[in-house]
């Protein structure tokens, strides 16, 4: 074991499955004592990263680096990492306390020790006095609890947890997420945690990675991947985007004005390099737009397009308004509710959808 | 399940259809177990309840003989097909190729015993032949006779006739466990073999437990395959039958033909009272974790 080296390393990493590519080429340094997220669309190819991490699957080319030990080609029973399934993976015909001690009898401690540190770890995981329980006597988040239980006893220093929270409501999924995001800062372990959950991500994540269709497609805070997503792809999948695709039509120093079918907006490149003529998409947050009457006065710091009111959806905590832009696309704009304004326009009542010309990301490709 | 709208009398009449065809199946069974009590035997105008018949089986030297083969080529029989059927059902779920291996393992099943049996013994000539063959031209004498007519051609004989019925009892306890199991206790430092014995065997159990008694079962009551290729011993059903075919049926015959049944519904009854057992607790398990929860 390399004491400076990353927690996790992977370098190149491709699995295929026949003609289908399930990784392709994947490069990741997660550091110890990182949250990390492998956030993506079902059927991307973060579940298979993860398991590759594990053991659980064999690269068909690339490596995994353990603390700078190239794991590659040891089985998971063999790599100093802890696994927490979606479900159904706790030992049925066990006690909890006995599917807890379950690794630390492999290791053959002595049974009072394996006790000890049976208990301990039910008390950190809020299921003291829940050892002599069998699995099907516990709710489901319960379940998840005693998995993590059996993990975190190991000792090891890098937990894998795939879609831990998937299989329970939503209610249970929020408070879970938080006792993971405690658990995680109170152990101090590496975790890399699967879900296609956007929210779950963000509330844990130290650091998000995107994934779909094989490929790594984006890596950053939370925070920056929210705010300031580099890829078409993560701006479509985090939070809720306008995306406007189209041609850069004019480049005027830091700012192109890019041609959609909707009609022309300003972005700031970022430091990005275009040229005229090249395809780009332009997102804008939907939270961060705002719906006027068509003849209203326009800011100078503010861009626009025009379009025609459809309809508005109460979602509780916000309202989503929804206009169709000149070529019919669809434009959203989210308000909080309680500061929505109080009459709302006919359906087709043309309208202009404003957001802060800074707000608008620029997307290569 | 039961269609709660349904007519209560048509589930009956179901039950009732379903009762009688067990009847008749099993009646002349029953007939001759009623027989092999009766002092006077078959056709006697009065019946007297006696157990002589089946205290004669058991003094009876060449029947106590042909048991002991019988028990020991069940005892090898298991031996090998039990683990063999586990690897192929093992193999089953991990495969991507399901309806092939299906049709491989359960394709002794589609020949006729008796053609099977008269290819086995062709096949095994043959091979002996070649062996002998071998063992004179290289001076290996202990080559020859490996595959002469007996114990071991029998085995093989039973093996490949049990093997298919094995599988599919193991098959069916083995779909109702969950991979990720196996998996975590892997992930828990478990290796492949231990992940197997102390996580997935506890949970098929049942399913390996009933392999072994439906091959001790078959082994029992396979006639035709054991009497082409057993050579010079003689088993428990083929001495049954060769006193039927030679002097017909005797007191001894009709107790000895109910002891074997007896045997063998005991068995099946016990695997089927298991079952049910373990079906309703689990199913309770079921309605139990189905029932809300509030306590997250």
């Amino acid at each position: 074991m390399n004491g400076s080296a990353p927690a996790v390393e992977v370098r190149g990493l491709s699995k295929h499955y026949g003609s289908v590519v399930a990784l392709r080429e994947v490069d990741l340094t997660i550091g110890a004592g990182e949250y990390f997220v492998l956030l993506g669309p079902s059927g991307g190819g973060k579940t298979t990263l993860l398991r590759t991490i594990g053991g659980f699957h064999k690269p068909t080319s690339g490596q995994v680096l353990l603390h700078g030990v190239d794991v590659s080609n040891q089985p998971p029973d063999k790599r100093p990492t802890g696994m927490v399934f979606q479900s159904y993976a706790l030992f049925p015909h066990m006690t909890v306390a006995q599917n807890v001690g379950y690794g630390l009898s492999l290791a053959k401690l002595p049974a009072g020790q394996i006790r000890e540190k049976t208990e301990a770890m039910l008390a950190m995981v809020g299921l003291a006095g829940y050892g002599e329980r069998k699995p099907h006597e516990l709710s489901g988040g319960q379940q998840q609890r005693v998995q993590l239980a059996r993990a975190l006893v190991l000792d090891r220093d890098i937990l894998l947890l795939d879609e831990p929270l998937a299989a329970l409501d939503a209610q249970l999924r929020k408070d879970m997420c938080l006792e993971l995001k405690h658990l995680q800062e109170k152990v101090g372990i590496t975790f890399i945690h699967v879900t296609h959950n956007q929210e779950e991500a963000m509330t844990v994540a130290d650091r998000i990675a995107l994934i779909a269709d094989g490929d790594l497609v984006e890596q950053g805070s939370a925070r920056d991947v929210y705010e300031a997503p580099q890829q078409r792809f993560t701006a479509s999948f985090v939070g809720e985007n306008n995306l406007l695709d189209g041609t850069v039509a004019a480049i005027d120093g830091e700012w192109a004005e890019v041609s959609t079918p909707g009609g022309t907006v300003p972005v700031h490149r970022r430091g990005r390099t275009v040229s005229t003529g090249d395809r780009v998409a332009v997102s804008i947050r939907s939270e961060l737009t705002r719906l006027e009457p068509a003849d209203a006065a326009l800011d100078p710091t503010m861009a626009a397009l025009d379009g025609a009111y459809r309809e508005t959806v109460y979602l509780g905590l916000v309202s989503a308004h929804r206009a169709a832009l000149a070529d019919d696309s669809e434009f959203m704009s989210r308000v909080v509710a309680s500061h929505d304004q109080p009459s709302l326009p006919d359906p087709g009542t043309p309208v202009r959808i404003a957001w802060a010309r800074e707000a608008a990301r620029l997307h290569l490709g | 399940m039961v269609d709660e709208f349904g007519n209560l009398w048509v589930h009956r009449l179901k039950w009732a259809y379903l009762l009688l065809i067990v009847f008749s199946l099993m009646s002349p069974v029953f007939y001759v177990m009623y027989i092999s009590f009766n002092e006077n035997g078959f056709g006697a105008a009065e019946y007297v309840l006696t157990l002589e018949s089946y205290s004669l089986i058991f003094s009876d030297k060449l029947m106590m003989t042909a048991l002991q083969w019988t028990l020991s080529l069940a005892f090898c029989t298991t031996v090998v097909v039990v683990p063999m059927s586990i690897l192929a059902a093992k193999f089953y779920k991990a495969t991507r190729y399901k309806v092939l291996t299906v049709f491989l393992l359960l394709s002794p099943l589609f020949v006729a015993a008796d053609i099977f049996g008269a290819a086995l013994l062709v096949y095994f000539k043959n091979l002996n032949l070649m062996f002998t063959s071998v063992a004179e031209a290289t001076g290996l004498s202990f080559l020859s006779g490996w595959f002469e007519l007996g114990f071991i051609t029998a085995w093989i004989g039973l093996i490949i006739y049990t093997i298919p019925y094995a599988f599919i009892v193991v098959l069916i306890t083995m779909g109702r466990y969950r991979h990720e199991q196996t998996e975590a206790a892997r992930a828990c430092g478990a290796s492949g073999w231990r992940a197997f014995w102390d996580i997935e065997f506890p949970q098929i159990r049942p399913g390996v437990f009933s392999a072994c008694a439906f091959c001790v079962i078959l082994c029992f009551n396979e006639y035709t395959r054991t009497s082409l290729l057993k050579g010079g011993f003689d088993t428990f059903t083929t001495v049954l039958v060769s006193q039927m075919l030679n002097e017909g049926m005797s007191n001894e015959s009709y107790a000895m033909s109910s002891f074997v049944s007896f045997t063998a519904i005991a068995v099946i009854g016990s695997i089927i009272l298991y079952t049910l057992i373990r079906s309703e607790s689990l199913g309770q398990v079921a309605r139990a974790k189905a029932e809300p929860n509030m306590a997250g």
